[in-house]
């Protein structure tokens, strides 16, 4: 059944891919200030706010997996844990690339960034927590706890820098209003982008099904 | 135009981070599906070859 | 109470153990003097650069301190042995979470109370108002509020003493940003109202990391 689902959204995801793309060469004018290099924009912040999903994601199913230790839920917590880690890194370096050209540096200490660049730390250090455990329903509720402290760490993080922020004012990032092309550029892609996190999370939560039956049959083999 | 490289470079790795990932789940996935038909040959074997406990 | 009583109890032995054996509390005193002189040389003396990094430099002396304070708090007692016993006697976990993070708050208390006038016999610079005083109590008890959590959960894996400090020093980054600029504008002299923003976001910490610490633990010490 996941088979033919995956096949549908594989499908959708592509289509609505093409056609993000489409919309941010083609159809949305290119903006006043910041010329042609401001389309980064249109896979930014599609990333970002969905590399923050992949994140909240992580934080219910660690609370979930705490309370009913069903591994089915510590096995989306990583999944998603690894979805949310590529999608910040690119985030973080779409960001990058975009900074230079507009204001001449490749990071500046924002809020934002900040908290973006401790949440990608924070979640490598979950994703790695696993692999230094031996046991693995330990190494999954250890897991589980650094996924709750971080998710609830970040919007701390957040307002502690732009509370030190304010003694250091810098370039406001992108802000005003978006055209009402810009937006609609924008929710499709977010679209495109929220149908590929789906096809990745099922994708990996099927490689971990199989590993799990393999495991099985090892344990009846032995 | 102006910085069209960075706007490339953007798209550029996106694209190809996120192919090769595709690309990683999907060799994993054969690689494991092979190993669990190997399996389930091997469990077969066994289940005739072994004594009823 | 019951609860605090059988809490002071594992905090009494800890800070008793640590009397008799001075392995933390001595060598962590001398890492701060070395981290202290490691700075000055690596920004130079001059007295317009110190009043600039000087709160930089102390938080950053008081969080490696604390990190390896906290190491002290769950590995020792896992390679003692004790961590098994304390798990078999009749106690909830929460009660070992909190006598454990006293025991360290002490631990990291003493060697700030000893290293500030050290700091400020050094650099000339006055840390010992009222203001400092609280925000040092404050950023302290948020250091060993998630760090006796992450310490408790690094003894479960194999890089003990690098998984602390990994997990650890991110999380904190909220307490070290306010502490250090609290710390300078209580340097300059300002007065409360300047520093009470910087305390709150502090103190939400401190609450939060204490509630999530206590329900959470029980989870990570379980065999």
């Amino acid at each position: 059944m996941r088979t033919s689902y995956l096949r549908g959204l594989t499908v959708l995801g592509l289509l609505l891919m093409l056609a993000a793309l489409y919309m941010i060469f083609v159809y949305v004018p290119t903006e006043a200030t910041m010329g042609a290099v401001q389309r980064i924009f249109y896979f930014h912040v599609p990333l970002a706010w969905l590399a923050f999903m992949a994140f909240f994601i992580v934080f219910i199913c660690s609370v979930v997996y705490l309370v009913m230790r069903n591994p089915k839920w510590d096995l989306v917590a990583s999944s998603s844990a690894e979805i949310g880690v590529i999608f910040t890194s690119l985030f973080l370096i779409s960001g990058s690339l975009w900074a230079k050209p507009i204001w001449g540096v490749w990071w500046i200490w924002e809020p934002r960034l900040t908290a973006a660049l401790v949440l990608w730390i924070i979640y490598i250090a979950y994703l790695l927590v696993r692999s230094y455990v031996q046991n693995k329903e330990q190494g999954a509720r250890l897991a589980a706890v650094v996924g709750i402290a971080g998710f609830v760490d970040v919007p701390v993080v957040a307002l502690a820098v732009a509370l030190w922020r304010t003694d250091h004012p810098s370039p406001v990032i992108f802000e005003g209003g978006l055209a009402p092309s810009m937006l609609y550029t924008l929710l499709v892609c977010i679209t495109a982008f929220s149908v590929l996190f789906l096809v990745l999370l099922l994708l990996k939560l099927a490689n971990k099904d199989i590993e799990s039956e393999i495991k099985q049959i090892y344990k009846q083999l032995i | 135009m102006d910085n069209l490289g960075f706007l490339f470079a953007v798209f550029g790795i996106a694209w190809l981070v996120l192919f090769f990932y595709v690309l990683v789940l999907i060799r994993g996935q054969d690689r494991l599906r092979k190993e669990v038909t190997k399996l389930n040959a091997i469990m077969k074997e066994k289940g005739t070859d072994k004594p009823a406990h | 109470m019951a609860f605090w009583r059988k809490v002071l109890a594992i905090t009494r032995k800890d800070i008793i153990s640590e009397f008799r054996a001075r392995e933390i509390i001595g060598l962590v005193l001398v890492f701060v003097l070395l981290v202290i002189l490691i700075f000055n040389f690596a920004f130079g003396a001059a007295n317009e650069v110190i009043s600039k990094t000087a709160p930089g430099m102390l938080w950053v002396t008081f969080a490696f301190a604390g990190v390896l304070s906290l190491n002290r708090a769950f590995i020792m007692e896992k390679e003692e042995g004790c961590l098994e016993g304390l798990m078999v006697a009749p106690i909830s976990r929460d009660i070992i979470y909190a006598g454990k993070m006293l025991s360290c708050l002490v631990f990291l208390l003493v060697v700030e109370v000893i290293a500030l006038p050290i700091f400020a016999f050094l650099f000339n610079l006055n840390v010992f108002s009222g203001e400092i005083l609280v925000i040092t109590l404050l950023s302290t008890v948020g250091f060993v509020a998630c760090g006796t959590l992450f310490s408790a959960l690094a003894v479960k894996t194999r890089a003990r003493e690098l998984v602390l400090p990994v997990l650890f020093l991110p999380i904190v980054i909220p307490v070290i940003i306010c502490a250090v600029k609290a710390t300078g504008l209580a340097m300059e002299g300002k007065s409360w109202t300047d520093i009470t923003n910087w305390l709150l976001i502090i103190g939400s910490f401190d609450l939060i990391f204490l509630v999530i610490s206590f329900w959470v633990f029980s989870f990570i010490i379980e065999e």
